[in-house]
């Protein structure tokens, strides 16, 4: 199995992530898609990895995940406090601010 | 070295800063801005006698400080025979303006001292920009220069002050900011002509000489439009009519008798000289255009019914005549365009100032709403004829000089132009002489002299009601006219100590254009 | 390489060398950061601001200190440490510089505590809007001080990511940077919905573009086979490998760089974010982010994409065309305050990109200038913006601004100048600025871009003068907004900001030397 497969893959999951944060309403899904982008990257990264034969990329894999936990941290608790406010994580209802 | 314009630029902003600390007191603020152009009056009489108009440097009383290192920015000054004489126009109308502003109404919560503060500011400003002689200094002043203008139409100014304002800025910074486009394209060709940039005006002369016409033609009409909006050429004027009638009448005056003037010395300090070829290639677009605007301001201003609006008008006719000229290519007729700069700084200045004491009266801007005013007020009346006259260039008044020597420098170029031109000078009898006898001459009416209460017609009904109490002219307004009237006669027979100033730069701007007089090269066949 | 071989090789794995000197500014920061999250967890609550403001005042300036230290003897061409992760050049000490003064001020913003009793920042985050104990605490005096580290984490970020010399360590740095920010976004004391929604919108916005930069590495890591800029300069410019991999990675990170720097069109989260954020953070995010941004933006551009300059500078100009017509035409339609200097930050992000785009020695030190020129006129202009307030705390609506010169001509006066700058007329640093980029521009052969930008400019400045002519020329609203005597915190911010905008415009050449002093190392 070639590799390009995998960087097709992970364009294809990048993509429905890209797709999932324009289209979701709820902060949360929309969140989760872009979690979904971030390892749809991490898959180019390991298969650059592999292609190029050295490690570097999968180190960097790691790193994406690190980053990734932290952003889980400090987005729920973003979205928690204004779910708790609201009672909704619906992305229509933060309307206050516009034009 | 020399320290004479350093010394003009710097007091009025001393003494704009000193106005301001007074402000508190009306009286004192008044007497200190008073005195502050008053001496700027006098450093400009030194400079006048420093200045040797037999002399071949092109510029004179130079100096010159490195100011940003980084582009070859110097605060650098020095001036021609054309700066020089309207520097001095601009030390004349200050305290002019300062005296005829004395007694203003000013909107609720304004001072006199803030007024006059900006006044000089404004002062420093004009004068900057008429004696940088480094391209990036005269960019500066020609955009600090707004801001005063902006808050004393905007905080000082008729009903409309802040639409006029805003109108007024725009239009100037969109200029200037085509403008700088310009200027920072000078730059780039003088860096690639000189091996390093340089804003020194003398430098570009020079560098600009070699540059090819497309060059010359873009970097040209950067320059122009911001000129031909500061001159109001005809397309681009019509913020003038509403900034000149919203204008508080010591603004307006300083307005259209000097900052205006910023745009046709611009085409004879900058346009000209750094891009000859262009200058030669655009003549005739700007020639129709100064034509156009002889014609149409003239018209619009037989048309106008507010006194404000229609001095306005009929400097945008007096600017087509300076274009004209300028644009001419003969020494004549730019001698005689630089002379009508300072002509109708003067009569236009006057105009204002006397439109201004009618209003004062009034209480109204509208002519519709005067009639037989010289019953009441003679001396006004015949004062208001004196501006009059020497607007519509009366021979013996200071404009007909000037405006015969356009006419007669540019008929042998551009005879069509001129025939043209000469249908503006009938029409400003017609508009003058019907704007005298409408405000002055004939039964006395009108709601601002005769006291009537409201109702339709009363513009016209009661011919001889009870007059409402109108004073004549008192010492201070006569004081304050009477520089003015003098100018206007003497020049009107003796221009030449100004001619002589004007005549040797005008002969240098044209030999930097590279073009002679059509007499003399039939001559020379 | 299989794992074997690289165990094989571990023996031989050394720790890299790291020229503490350059990096000293950085760890200073980053470690007063760890000690700030320390206070928090053991200073009693009435010790707690106190401290925090100490500690992050004496940080800046040790900081700041160090930064001098090293840069009166560093090598000339710059020198690179933590084996090539980080890059410490001129322009770097430059940008260091620029951040760390922009940071005293905007912590000087966030720690007074005069013009809103208590501060701008809640006091206790926890509780939820609108509930009886959040009006409760609305009057309380004390604030979550949690800010201060954040601020620091977020400025410790803004360092490296200036100074980052491989793409991963960019992208750690722009998170590091990104998230404290997120948070710091929904501290408001007053507003809190609005506060806690631009926090949402700015954390889901930004995740997204971190994202797309994210995958840009990702490619350029397939393309080149290293994350190091210079590494990508040189595959560019010497292979025939996979265009699409390089113009896929470098259209992907650039679209995240842009949006950091809210380049229209990815600006869309800028004047929701900086209207609902307390103004301090608004401060500290339009004129540190921006800088940073820029410094990145500059930094990639001109070394790893230098080569292939003429096949990317067409879609730039594109974008840079974009940002200054949003900017200056939705600005034009702005009611409130804080939106309209969003959009005018929007419009100048469009000319700071037009000096980015022009590779050349003038171009960088042109753009180096204008950021700090502009970081500061956008300071002041917020603390200013603080300052005006009516029973509900900030008035940010336009309407409430009429007639404030007759109120308070000194903040009117002040203000004034700052709008004056930013609209870049003479004899301010934002003139300065706007010049030195725009003939950059036109050296380098842009002259149409910068017509357009001049254009924009003239149109932008319609919506500055709108609001002068509201403060000057209209009369005040009876019920209208008084103005906070601010305490001497926020009045030094304000004094350095407009003080440091007049001498630029007065006496730039200091600084252009300073600006110009060097290139990039890679």
């Amino acid at each position: 199995m070639t590799p390009t497969y995998y960087l097709l893959l992970s364009a294809l999951l990048f993509s429905l992530g890209a797709v999932g944060v324009l289209v979701r309403r709820n902060a949360i899904v929309v969140f989760m898609c872009v979690e979904l982008m971030l390892n749809a990257v991490n898959l180019s990264l390991v298969t650059f990895a592999r292609i190029n034969g050295e490690l570097d990329g999968q180190i960097m894999a790691f790193f994406v995940m690190v980053v990734a936990a932290a952003e889980v941290v400090v987005g729920l608790t973003i979205i928690m406090s204004i779910f708790r406010t609201r009672r909704s994580a619906s992305v229509d209802d933060s309307n206050l601010l516009k034009y | 070295m020399s320290w004479t314009l350093i010394a003009l630029l710097l007091l009025p902003l001393v003494g704009s800063v000193v106005v301001a600390v007074l402000r508190r007191s009306d009286a004192a603020a008044k007497t200190a801005a008073l005195a502050f152009a008053l001496g700027e009056l006098v450093l400009a009489g030194v400079t006048w006698v420093a200045y040797d108009p037999a002399s071949t440097d092109r510029l004179q009383l130079t100096s010159s400080v490195e100011w940003i290192p980084n582009f070859g920015v110097h605060l650098s000054f020095g001036v021609d025979g054309i700066a020089l004489v309207m520097i001095a126009l601009i030390a004349l109308l200050v305290p002019v303006v300062i005296g005829g502003s004395w007694a203003d109404k000013l909107p609720e919560g304004r001072t006199a001292g803030g007024f006059f503060s900006l006044l000089l500011v404004m002062q420093t400003g004009m004068v900057g920009v008429f004696a940088a002689t480094d391209v990036f200094l005269f960019y500066v002043f020609f955009e600090a220069v707004l801001v005063p203008m902006y808050f004393l139409i905007g905080r000082f100014g008729g009903p409309r002050r802040q639409y006029a304002a805003m109108k007024f800025f725009l239009y100037s910074l969109l200029g200037g900011l085509i403008m700088l486009a310009s200027v920072i394209g000078l730059y780039v060709t003088s860096a690639e002509t000189l091996g390093k940039g340089t804003f020194d005006w003398a430098t570009l002369v020079e560098a600009m000489r070699t540059a090819d016409t497309t060059t010359q033609i873009w970097l040209f009409l950067g320059f122009f439009i911001a000129f031909a909006i500061k001159a109001p050429l005809v397309p681009l004027h019509t913020w003038l009519p509403d900034a000149g009638a919203e204008a508080p009448v010591g603004a307006g005056v300083l307005l259209v008798g000097v900052l205006d003037k910023i745009g046709t010395f611009g085409f004879l300090r900058y346009c000209l000289p750094l891009f000859p070829a262009a200058s030669k290639e655009l003549a005739p677009l700007v020639l129709v255009l100064a034509v156009i605007g002889i014609l149409y301001g003239s018209l619009l201003a037989v048309g106008q019914t507010d006194m404000k609006r229609f001095v306005a008008y009929t400097s945008i006719a007096h600017f087509g005549f300076i274009a004209l000229g300028i644009f001419a290519f003969t020494t004549q007729a730019s001698t005689g365009a630089v002379l009508y700069m300072v002509n109708h700084g003067i009569s236009t200045g006057m105009l204002f100032l006397v439109v201004g004491m009618v209003m004062s009266r009034g209480g109204s801007r509208l002519i519709q709403d005067y009639g037989g005013m010289a019953k009441l007020t003679p001396v006004l009346g015949g004062l208001f004829f004196v501006a009059g006259l020497s607007s519509l260039a009366l021979p013996g008044t200071n404009s007909f000089i000037s405006e015969f020597l356009v006419l007669i420098g540019s008929f042998p170029t551009r005879p069509v132009h001129t025939v043209l031109a000469t249908l503006g000078m009938v029409l400003a009898a017609l508009y003058v002489l019907w704007l005298y006898q409408r405000v002055f001459q004939g039964p006395l009416r009108g709601t601002a002299l005769v006291g009537v209460a409201g109702g339709p017609g009363a513009a016209t009904a009661p011919e001889v009601g009870a007059a409402r109490e109108v004073k004549d002219l008192g010492k201070r307004e006569i004081a304050v006219l009477a520089p003015l009237v003098a100018l206007i006669l003497v020049l009107g027979v003796y221009p030449k100590p100004v001619l002589d100033v004007i005549t040797p730069s005008v002969g240098a701007t044209l030999s930097e254009v590279g073009v002679t007089d059509p007499v003399t090269a039939q001559e020379g066949k | 390489m299989g794992v074997t071989t690289f165990l094989a090789q571990a023996d031989e794995l050394r720790a890299p060398a790291v020229d503490y000197g350059a990096v000293a500014p950085v760890l200073i920061v980053l470690g007063a950061a760890c000690a700030s999250v320390l206070f928090e967890a053991f200073l009693s609550k009435s010790q707690r601001w106190i401290g925090q403001v100490v500690l992050a005042l004496i940080t800046l300036v040790a900081s700041g200190t160090a930064l001098a230290i090293y840069a009166g003897d560093a090598p000339e061409q710059g020198t690179l440490t933590l084996s090539g992760a980080l890059a410490v050049d001129r322009p770097v000490l430059f940008l260091w510089a620029t951040l760390l003064l922009l940071s005293f001020g905007s912590i000087l913003l966030i720690a007074d505590r005069s013009v809103e009793p208590g501060g701008a920042f809640v006091a206790e985050a926890g509780v939820r809007p609108g509930t009886v104990q959040d009006r409760a605490q609305a009057a309380k005096s004390g604030m979550q001080t949690e800010v201060f580290p954040l601020t620091l984490f977020a400025l410790g970020g803004m360092m490296v990511f200036v100074a980052a010399n491989d793409l991963l360590t960019m992208f750690i740095a722009l998170e590091v940077l990104s998230l404290p920010l997120y948070l710091m976004c929904g501290l408001a004391r007053r507003r809190r919905l609005l506060s806690q929604e631009a926090a949402v919108k700015y954390f889901l916005l930004g995740a997204f573009a971190s994202a797309f930069f994210l995958y840009g590495v990702a490619l350029l890591y397939g393309y080149a086979g290293s994350v190091k800029l210079a590494d990508i300069a040189a595959a560019a410019a010497g292979t025939n490998r996979s265009d699409t991999l390089l113009f896929a990675g470098f259209g992907l990170l650039v679209v995240g760089l842009l949006f950091k720097a809210s380049v229209g069109p990815f600006h869309a989260w800028t004047p929701d974010v900086y209207q609902g954020a307390p103004t301090p953070v608004t401060a500290f995010m339009a004129a540190c982010t921006k800088v940073a941004a820029f410094g990145g933006i500059l930094r990639v551009l001109g070394i790893a994409f230098e080569a292939t300059e003429w096949e990317w500078r067409g879609v730039l100009w594109g974008v840079a065309i974009a940002s200054m017509l949003i900017g200056a035409v939705l600005g034009l339609t702005q009611t409130d305050v804080k939106r309209m200097i969003a959009y005018s930050s929007v419009a100048h992000a469009g000319f700071l990109l037009v000096g980015s785009i022009a590779l050349t020695p003038e171009g960088l030190s042109g753009t180096l200038f204008y950021l700090l020129a502009y970081g500061f006129t956008t300071l002041a202009a917020f603390g200013v913006v603080s300052l005006v307030r009516d029973a509900d705390g900030e008035a940010t609506h336009l309407s409430q601004w009429a007639g404030l010169a007759k109120r308070s001509p000194v903040v009117a006066g002040v203000f004034t100048f700052l709008l004056l700058a930013l609209a870049g007329i003479p004899l301010t640093s934002g003139f300065i600025g706007k010049f030195v980029v725009f003939s950059a521009a036109v050296q380098d052969g842009m002259a149409p871009l910068v017509v357009v930008a001049l254009v924009a400019s003239a149109v932008a400045a319609f919506f500055y003068l709108r609001v002068i002519v509201l403060m000057y020329f209209s009369e005040p609203a009876p019920d209208g907004p008084t103005v906070s005597v601010p305490g001497a915190f926020t009045t030094v911010a304000i004094t350095l900001g407009a003080v440091i905008t007049l001498v630029l415009g007065l006496w730039p050449a200091f600084v252009l030397d300073w600006a110009g002093a060097g290139a990039f190392i890679s």
